[in-house]
């Protein structure tokens, strides 16, 4: 049988891609407009002249862009480094060790991460506050690797449960415990899932709005996402400055998940099969 | 080397039980083969031996020693695994050390015991290569290997040639019987595939849904099957079955055909309503189809298949009415629509009690 060319199946691809890329290509090229190009009728679909005025101009006289670009690497970090740390252990925990109650653990871990972040707002801000955790990236990266330790958890469960069973049953019968099979088996097996996971977990961290809003109510410690949002002046709305900070703020995800993008696929698609 | 006794040994999963009553002892040196159909427990049974599996109830003794609580790597066990299990992140060489590497064993000596067993295997070029850079067949040698260099007292095997294809387990089947000769360490295999019983076992024991069927010699549970299912399940192709029933005068006929055979002495039937009949595709053999006169073994038959495997065909016929199966020699077989005589050898003939499943005691030998 000759495969014949799936042209609708491109088609699909097509259609989808241009859509999902679309604000992304045009948040590019409004960054690259002048104001006037900005507010031109009918709409510039390709910015006339071409300008990085913008770039600089943010680069130059704001300054804080770069500090809430770090702030949320430093909160990205910190909270993938936790959340892989105790969602590995957890996980592992849950798929291997036979725990008594691990199907209704896993579904109750399930269960609690649907609550929707902002309603747990309130009591973490008085939390926080009596804690002195507000305004430090100790508090962000608690709570958000609260918010993301679930998922972390049924990833890298699902994840270990692909591995076969009886390389760490050799591992037992060789003489480990279950820790130094963690450590020295599970761990180096389990690499793709890993880094695919802490990606994902990165970029939700990177992204996360609400928590990042109310935890960092200091000019200096705020996200990206936050610091971007609050641009607006009072009677204008800077779109130039906007899209520009959007897309120096996207770039570092960019370069990661090009990096990486091998490990998420993989990852993701880990129990699918062989 | 050590002698591994099981007693009363069973398994449950919640209310499901796994493993019944075990009772056995396993001589020191002895090749021991469980053999059963997938899901009789004989995994279980060997998982239970190593300590991966808990022990529902009974005791395990290794050496003398009770081991049920012993934490897998103290109970002296190496075991041997259907997919290698081998560390593909790890050498030949460090998956082969690392159970010694754990027991703090010098390095000098873990060098000189790898080494030597690698060069007992045909390892030694490979000892620096990932597992990945192996063929299944070497695969499976590091996994014994590494079993081996642990110096145990008693090797487990689970199903180990399985993965293997047809030509390599052969090959490695020998070569697992020559290793059990030179080193005599008492070992116990689990396998679906009675070939391998046949030919590895001391003693086999067969498994049926959690109970043990027949422990025996490959001749006493090829010749002597305790119960149907064994003698269904040991032989290739399966023994014929024929449920019989008392006829009066006529002696002993089928209940769904014609089939009737005047004498069933050899067997203790005592007041039995029903037997089944046993008759191995072997033990039949093919004559000339007027020599039945006077022999109450002898029966018309119609050939509807004839299969040639090459040494050997297949006849598949029936018999009064009965579908039976008949192994004859492959040059010049009967074909297929040919009317052909058939005799039953009385000696080999099996009987069993269709309700309980046992065998019937024979009373005389014919």
């Amino acid at each position: 049988m000759t495969k014949r060319p799936r042209y609708g199946l491109y088609l699909l691809v097509i259609i989808s891609v241009v859509i999902s890329f679309f604000p992304i290509v045009w948040l590019i090229l409004t960054s690259v407009k002048t104001t006037a190009g900005i507010y031109a009728w009918p709409p510039q679909y390709w910015p006339t002249p071409v300008t990085f005025e913008n770039y600089w101009t943010i680069i130059t006289q704001s300054p804080e862009l770069l500090r809430y670009v770090l702030n949320s690497f430093i909160v990205g970090v910190g909270c993938t480094a936790l959340t892989l740390v105790f969602g590995g252990l957890a996980g592992y925990a849950l798929s291997r060790l036979n725990l008594k109650f691990a199907g209704f653990l896993m579904v109750g871990i399930l269960a609690v991460s649907m609550f929707p972040p902002v309603s747990l707002l309130p009591s973490l801000f008085q939390n926080f506050l009596q804690l002195g955790l507000l305004n430090t990236y100790t508090g962000l990266i608690l709570a958000h690797a609260g918010l993301f330790l679930p998922f972390t958890v049924w990833m890298l469960a699902s994840y270990f449960a692909t591995l076969p069973v009886e390389i760490e049953e050799a591992a037992r019968m060789d003489g480990m415990g279950f820790l130094r099979i963690f450590l020295t088996i599970v761990l180096p097996l389990s690499w793709p899932g890993f880094v695919a996971t802490g990606l994902i977990v990165f970029i939700f961290s990177w992204n996360e709005f609400p928590l990042a809003l109310v935890l960092m109510t200091q000019n200096a410690m705020r996200t990206a996402p936050v610091g971007i949002s609050l641009y607006p002046g009072e009677y204008a709305f800077p779109w130039e400055t906007i899209s520009t900070a959007t897309v120096i703020a996207i770039i570092p995800i960019l370069i990661i998940t090009a990096i990486f993008q091998k490990q998420i696929v993989g990852g993701l698609t880990a129990g699918a099969g062989k | 080397m050590a002698i591994v006794s099981l007693q009363q040994i069973g398994k449950n999963y919640g209310s499901v039980t796994a493993v019944h009553e075990f009772d056995l002892t396993i001589n020191d040196g002895e090749f021991l083969v469980l053999l059963g159909p997938s899901g009789c427990g004989k995994s279980t049974t060997l998982r239970m031996i190593a300590g991966l599996e808990s022990i529902s109830k009974g005791t395990l003794e290794i050496g003398g020693k009770v081991m049920n609580a012993v934490d897998p790597k103290d109970r002296g066990v190496a075991m041997v695994f259907q997919n290698y299990a081998l560390y593909p992140h790890k050498s030949v060489f460090d998956n082969m050390a690392m159970a010694l590497k754990l027991q703090r064993v010098p390095a000098d000596e873990i060098q000189r015991r790898v080494g030597g067993v690698a060069d007992m295997l045909g390892l030694t070029d490979f000892l620096e290569r990932k597992p990945a850079a192996l063929s299944g067949g070497q695969r499976q040698r590091v996994a014994i290997g590494r079993a081996i260099v642990r110096t145990p007292e008693v090797f487990l095997f689970d199903e180990p040639l399985s993965n293997l294809d047809a030509k390599l387990r052969v090959r490695m089947r020998m070569e697992l019987q020559q290793l059990h000769e030179r080193l005599g360490v008492t070992s116990i295999y689990v396998t679906h595939d009675q070939v391998e019983a046949m030919t590895l076992a001391d003693r086999i024991v067969i498994m049926d849904s959690g109970v043990v069927a027949q422990v025996g010699t490959p001749r006493e549970v090829y010749d002597d099957p305790a119960t149907i299912f064994v003698a269904g399940f040991i032989g290739s192709p399966a023994m014929n079955f024929i449920n019989i029933e008392p006829a009066g005068d006529y002696g002993w006929k089928s209940k769904d055909s014609s089939f009737a055979i005047s004498d069933l002495n050899g067997f203790d039937t005592a007041d039995l309503t029903s037997v089944t009949l046993g008759i191995r595709p072997e033990d039949i053999e093919v004559v000339a189809r007027d020599s039945k006169t006077g022999d109450p073994w002898c029966f018309d038959a119609d050939i509807r298949l004839a299969e040639l495997l090459g040494a050997d065909a297949l006849l598949n016929l029936s018999v009064a009415g009965e579908d039976m199966l008949v192994r004859v020699g492959g040059v010049d077989h009967p074909e297929r629509g040919h009317q052909i005589g058939i005799r039953i050898a009385p000696a080999r003939l099996h009987a069993f009690n269709p309700d309980t499943g046992k065998a019937l005691p024979r009373i005389q030998k014919h």
